[in-house]
């Protein structure tokens, strides 16, 4: 089940070119950027506090991974999701998470 | 300390139970016969503890089950000799049912 | 609202929108007091220190070590202990992911064993660090369990009829890791020599350790060598 207004936002809030170029071209060699461990780190500590359950997580991950978020990395997967849950579960709304991600993209930028 | 229902050796059937809650038995594995190969220790069933309820919830004996793969799957394309192993609680294992795979 | 700022910007200064939208939703979980700054810290700072260095490790030592291979085999969570690794770090009871059932499943001429999760992904990550992208994938999480000689063939890895492939499909508390065989030409060597071959998808399961080959050496020419 998924809720067609969080798609539509987080597919039309993400750049277009975060999109995968060629899906047929798994990147092996990849090494992972720092953000990606801090996003695990997210997803452990939603899990230890009761906030969401790690395999509720992973069911969704691969579920919308292959439908809604097919488009996006995998390793893109735990963050898009994870904010994809948080919204249904109506924990975030559309437009906290817009100021936020704008706060934070001037925060890294102004340096 | 509750007595476990199996021993190692024991051949046990996976219950098909469709369930509605939180479990960690793999569909796969429902209605297969396999063995028992280890005891594990007696844990909170996934069924309360995604309930958050770690302290009080259920507690239960585990074992390990070794399935055949060609019991698991009709159009297994390796070998005879290859196995799968994985976890059960007590409350889903059945002693062998005639007739099961 | 479309996207539309940032498409200008390029190279390696880009901010990616993932790094971004990490930010964000880790901020907003803190703000909403779903978990806080300081958990957040002690998880980072836990998982970064982990590497497959310590499992690696573990295995040199059952290698060389008669008793310590029995103590591995028979109690891996009190073993681990030996190469500083406690399962209960680093909230007292082991993350949530990380439960703190240790088994080592020890390979022999007759059963080769493999890892996997089907229902999520879980990974001994106290021994063995993060999990490659690739043990997450439902490719291999779905094909292990179903058609594991075809995915380890994928690998490079070829085993004979007589060696029964067992797969671990980890779907309750406990973590596995894989003690592979120690192979030919690594007589003599030190503890530290051997934990060297000892790579992370040797104990994954998917390859098999090789003298000649380590996880540190790139693969080219000089360490590619066919045995």
């Amino acid at each position: 089940m998924t809720d067609t207004s969080t798609d539509h936002l987080l597919t039309g809030i993400l750049s277009p070119q975060t999109r995968r170029q060629d899906r047929s071209l798994p990147d092996l060699d990849r090494t992972p950027d720092p953000w990606e461990s801090s996003m695990q780190a997210t997803c452990e500590c939603l899990s230890w506090r009761g906030a969401l359950d790690n395999l509720e997580r992973r069911h969704a991950e691969d579920r919308l991974g292959e439908t809604v978020y097919v488009d996006y990395p995998v390793q893109a997967r735990s963050a898009l999701v994870v904010t994809h849950l948080l919204m249904e579960q109506g924990i975030l709304d559309e437009q906290e998470l817009r100021s936020k991600m704008a706060q934070v993209r001037a925060r890294l930028e102004d340096v | 300390m509750t007595q476990r229902r199996f021993s190692v050796g024991d051949r046990v059937t996976v219950r098909d139970a469709t369930s509605l809650f939180h479990t960690r038995t793999q569909r796969y594995a429902r209605g297969r016969t396999g063995v028992v190969t280890e005891y594990r220790p007696e844990w909170v069933i996934p069924e309360d503890e995604a309930w958050g309820r770690d302290e009080d919830g259920r507690h239960e004996p585990f074992y390990v089950v070794r399935f055949r793969q060609t019991d698991l799957w009709p159009d297994y394309t390796g070998f005879d000799v290859d196995t799968l192993e994985t976890e059960c609680s007590e409350r889903w294992l059945e002693p062998e049912m005639v007739g099961t795979k | 609202m479309t996207y539309t700022e940032h498409e200008h910007i390029e190279g390696p200064t880009e901010v990616s929108e993932f790094e971004v939208l990490e930010r964000a939703v880790r901020e907003l979980a803190i703000e909403h007091g779903l978990f806080s700054a300081e958990d957040h810290r002690r998880f980072t700072e836990w998982a970064e220190a982990r590497t497959p260095a310590k499992g690696s490790q573990l295995v040199a030592k059952a290698w060389l070590d008669p008793a310590f291979k029995q103590q591995l085999l028979s109690n891996g969570t009190e073993a681990s202990k030996a190469v500083g690794v406690d399962w209960l770090d680093p909230t007292g009871k082991g993350t949530p992911s990380d439960y703190t059932y240790f088994y080592v499943l020890e390979n022999t001429p007759k059963v080769h064993n493999v890892i996997v999760c089907t229902l999520c992904s879980c990974y001994p990550r106290p021994v063995l660090g993060m999990s490659p992208d690739w043990y997450r994938t439902p490719n291999y999480r779905r094909r292990l369990v179903r058609r594991p000689r075809e995915v380890l063939a994928e690998f490079g890895l070829h085993l004979p009829s007589d060696v029964e492939v067992r797969v671990h499909d980890s779907n309750q508390k406990s973590r596995f890791m894989v003690m592979p065989m120690r192979p030919e030409g690594t007589e003599g060597w030190s503890e530290e020599q051997l934990a060297s071959i000892v790579t992370r998808d040797t104990m994954i399961g998917v390859a098999l350790p090789n003298p000649e080959w380590t996880a540190t050496n790139p693969p080219n020419a000089k360490t590619g060598a066919r045995r």
